[in-house]
């Protein structure tokens, strides 16, 4: 047998159609190491609750000093108990969707050790994309849950008005994040032109939490506001999932609103596998 | 002759112990003002960072007051509290804030790099309090933007209100400042010095960072107990609005926020006695 040629390579090693089990090893990993660190999630818990808090007195007293009859009692077209489950859902999504992609991206870049990933035979995006995977479900079962343990006996989550709706707010949270993760990733390629990319993602995270609809329901601001959030993708990371739980996508608007989101997912992958093209082709990696 | 020499140095010797303690503040600031030349020549290398943390602290500010205005243009006041006050206590709270950022990087990772790392023992070899040292051995230039656009912030939330400073109300201005920097530095330093007990990272003072952005709202909108833990547990009520207060707020308040400055004092007090205490418990980790 020795000497008959060269040994025929496993298949996840064939190019970069790597196989999906290749991929679902990443998932695994990155779920085990966010496990080895699950304690620093426990005061994550507490930073959460905190959001939550300031925001559920924060708007109960803006609540509170609304003129005297608005009509029939809402803000922004909702009502208290539907900004307070704004507020627990909003917070508790971004739990589960946030990622340090854009961090890692950078950091290995301006580090060079992006050039050990650039020889594997694999394709980055996909793999960031499968570790983003694997962090999100450790997310899910040790954070995002654990906080809503905590957080809806203390502030109260009213339900969706029709049943079906969990079910399509938890898909619409796993299309936001993909959503996310691809926009982390393009962010992250930024590292490949500038020298100092960790203002530029602070920068980022100050206006995503605004364009997610994290801090403010659009609703509350003028109509051009909202008309220019519709058309970029930020929202599909928190705004829309949080809006079909309180069931303002009725009947067609959902489908609707999950396809937009679907369409974000799958336009900003295509984007950032040709933005991720050409920046590799610009790297310079210093020496060392 | 001979008697003259050996007698000779020990009055000179008591005098130059006398002036060196005398001078020993002196000395220590000027090793703080060098501490601080040296920081701004290595900054200076990388100009284009200070504009990125401009330009970072200018979209939190737009991001701030955007919010501000859309909840304003729900209610007209917040509890009594007009949008212009409200954008004047914001203002101000950006004051202390930069100061604290200014001086307070190396808290945050303060024992992964002193304690888990061991740079402490060098710390603790030179003659400089070694508080000043960890402060001073780098700065946040971010701080600087901050002091700039909440005094931009604060002159013109008080002109529309039209406020007269008056020279009082000039002179509180540092005062207030400083004394709410140093509660934040109190609370700061004292979760800080929380590690020479425990070496694992706790991680608490994120969440407790998490909570100034909503002390900057007057603290009357919010629940009686919620007033209660951020007046005297947690007291940053007094970072913002009992301070800004005394030039928002009318007569009732100007006397409650001259108790700033005691509220700063004791905060960075027991801060610092903290600090101490763990200072004295500090065991090198001897590599």
């Amino acid at each position: 047998m020795i000497g008959a040629g060269a040994p025929a390579l496993p298949r996840w090693r064939r190019g970069r159609a790597a196989s999906a089990a290749l991929y679902l090893q990443f998932v695994r990993l990155a779920f085990l190491k966010m496990l080895a660190y699950r304690l620093r999630y426990y005061t994550g818990v507490v930073s959460y609750t905190v959001f939550v808090a300031g925001n559920y007195f924060l708007f109960s007293a803006i609540y509170a000093s609304r003129p005297e009859g608005a009509e029939a009692a809402r803000l922004g077209g909702l009502t208290l108990a539907q900004m307070i489950a704004y507020v627990i859902l909003s917070w508790a999504g971004r739990s589960f969707t946030f990622n340090n992609i854009d961090r890692t991206l950078s950091w290995q870049v301006s580090k060079g050790e992006i050039a050990v990933q650039l020889i594997k035979p694999l394709h980055v995006q996909t793999m960031m994309l499968s570790e983003a995977m694997g962090e999100a479900a450790f997310r899910f079962l040790l954070f995002t849950l654990p906080i809503l343990v905590v957080v809806i006996p203390l502030f109260g989550l009213a339900p969706p008005p029709h049943p079906a709706l969990y079910g399509w707010t938890l898909l619409s949270f796993l299309l936001a994040l993909v959503v996310n993760a691809q926009i982390n990733f393009l962010v992250g390629c930024l590292a490949f032109y500038l020298k100092n990319v960790s203002g530029v993602v602070r920068a980022k995270m100050i206006m995503m939490e605004f364009l997610t609809g994290v801090l403010v329901p659009f609703t509350f601001f003028p109509g051009w506001v909202q008309t220019v959030v519709a058309w970029l993708p930020f929202q599909a990371v928190s705004y829309v999932p949080v809006m079909i739980y309180l069931g303002q996508r009725p009947g067609a608007s959902l489908a609707d609103a999950l396809l937009l989101q679907a369409a974000w997912a799958l336009g900003l992958s295509v984007l950032g596998r040709w933005f991720w093209n050409r920046s590799v082709r610009h790297v310079t990696l210093q020496g060392g | 002759m001979e008697q003259a020499t050996t007698g000779r140095p020990l009055l000179p010797r008591r005098e130059d112990g006398l002036r060196r303690r005398l001078r020993e503040p002196w000395r220590q600031a000027a090793i703080f003002v060098a501490y601080f030349a040296q920081f701004i020549k290595s900054r200076l290398a990388y100009r284009v960072d200070f504009l990125v943390d401009m330009t970072a602290n200018l979209m939190s500010l737009g991001v701030q007051l955007l919010v501000l205005s859309a909840v304003f243009s729900k209610v007209e006041s917040l509890r009594g509290w007009s949008y212009d006050q409200v954008l004047f206590i914001y203002g101000f709270s950006l004051l202390p804030l930069g100061l604290f950022n200014l001086v307070s990087v190396n808290l945050y990772g303060f024992s992964e790099q002193y304690i888990i790392e061991g740079d402490f023992d060098r710390i603790l070899l030179r003659p400089v309090n070694p508080l000043a040292q960890i402060l001073c051995s780098s700065f946040g230039t971010g701080g600087i933007n901050e002091l700039i656009l909440g005094g931009a912030v604060m002159a013109y939330a008080g002109s529309r209100l039209g406020l007269e400073l008056g020279a009082a109300g000039l002179a509180l201005l540092p005062l207030l400042a400083v004394s709410a920097a140093l509660v934040y530095t109190g609370v700061f330093l004292g979760l800080t010095a929380l590690s020479f007990w425990m070496e694992d990272r706790l991680g608490l003072a994120p969440p407790v960072y998490n909570v100034i952005r909503f002390s900057r709202y007057p603290v009357t909108i919010f629940s009686p107990l919620v007033r209660l833990l951020l007046t005297f547990v947690l007291p940053f009520a007094w970072v913002a609005f009992y301070p800004a207060a005394w030039y928002v707020g009318g007569e009732q308040w100007q006397r409650v926020a001259l108790l700033t400055p005691v509220v700063g004092g004791l905060t960075f007090g027991l801060g610092y006695l903290t600090w101490v205490r763990g200072v004295r418990r500090y065991t090198s980790t001897g590599s």
